[in-house]
């Protein structure tokens, strides 16, 4: 003799799936702020750690940079809102011509010349697309503002830099 | 009643499938399972969140740094020169996502030839502040910082 073929009876399967039901509900509220949350806000650029390389370096060749700061072109360079061309110190104390060329997609290359010699390159790779702006402080002309925008048009990156007094 | 028979009866019992019980508890034990990995993801989330949100407050509380550290000593409680909100956040708001926010500047009293100029950024309802002080000496008006 065979017991209990009867199978779930339709009460028994519709508890079943109430109870998951909740579960699921539970998951969903659970997670929607952060789903709403992340349509907000721009991707965090500054966790690639060659994008905050990037950041990095340019703000101390700024900050490090020496009068007349910007010199308008550097060899076939010229100054414009993807290449940022300085004259900045080296750690010997004395100065090299830095370019940093931002017009290449997906990449920013870090070139450093003395006396029209190439010392140094540097390329960062996986980067946005930045924009190089003028940053007018009063009496102090002299700042560089850096942007990038994530893929969606959002502001990920602003920061603003000005040469240190030497 | 055969062998063959006796053991065909045993092997329909073992097929009789669970019973409600056993379901219900299968899938409570699934549903523990999933509801801590889902807090643990949801945690981490909501960390990744506050470091996001705090890169962006610290982007622009250190431009507005580089402006305020730029005004003259004399003129940092002048609201005309050095207002109390931030001036780098007019044209381009780099704590769009954090909106409603709020960036304020306050200048504290002359100590001893220097101020403490405090730049602060609230969100949440303002249950999230991020914080950054500089000292501002009186050089006389040179270009020291």
């Amino acid at each position: 003799m065979v017991k209990r073929e009867r199978g779930f009876t339709l009460v028994e399967i519709v508890v079943v799936l109430a109870i998951f039901g909740i579960f699921i509900w539970i998951v969903v509220i659970l997670t929607a702020d952060m789903r709403a949350w992340e349509k907000r806000m721009p991707i965090n650029f500054m966790m690639h750690p060659q994008i905050s390389g990037v950041v990095s370096r340019l703000r101390r060749d700024v900050a490090d940079a020496r009068w007349p700061y910007y010199p308008s072109s550097q060899g076939t360079w010229q100054q414009s809102p993807t290449t940022l061309i300085l004259d900045t110190l080296r750690e010997a104390g004395t100065t090299e011509t830095v370019v940093w060329d931002f017009s290449k997609e997906g990449e920013v290359t870090r070139l450093a010349f003395v006396a029209e010699q190439q010392q140094s390159s540097w390329t960062a790779h996986g980067t946005p697309t930045f924009k190089i702006l003028d940053f007018p402080i009063v009496e102090h002309p002299d700042s560089v503002r850096i942007q990038a925008y994530d893929k969606d048009g959002k502001l990920a990156i602003d920061q603003i830099f000005q040469p240190r007094a030497h | 009643m055969s062998l063959h028979s006796r053991g065909y009866n045993r092997q329909m019992e073992r097929q009789r499938g669970f019973s409600l019980i056993e379901v219900l508890a299968a899938l409570l034990v699934l549903a523990i399972v999933i509801t801590t990995t889902m807090a643990m993801f949801v945690e981490r989330q909501k960390r990744m969140q506050a470091a996001n949100e705090t890169i962006l407050a610290y982007q622009a509380i250190s431009n507005e740094i580089e402006v305020r550290r730029r005004i003259p000593y004399d003129k940092l409680e002048d609201p005309d020169v050095s207002p109390s909100t931030f001036l780098t956040l007019k044209e381009i708001d780099v704590l769009a996502p954090l909106k409603p926010y709020a960036a304020t500047v306050t200048v504290g009293p002359a100590q001893n030839y220097v101020k403490t100029v405090t730049l602060s950024v609230r969100w949440h309802n303002a249950q999230r502040v991020e914080r950054v002080s500089i000292m501002r000496v009186d050089t006389g008006g040179s270009g020291l910082w």
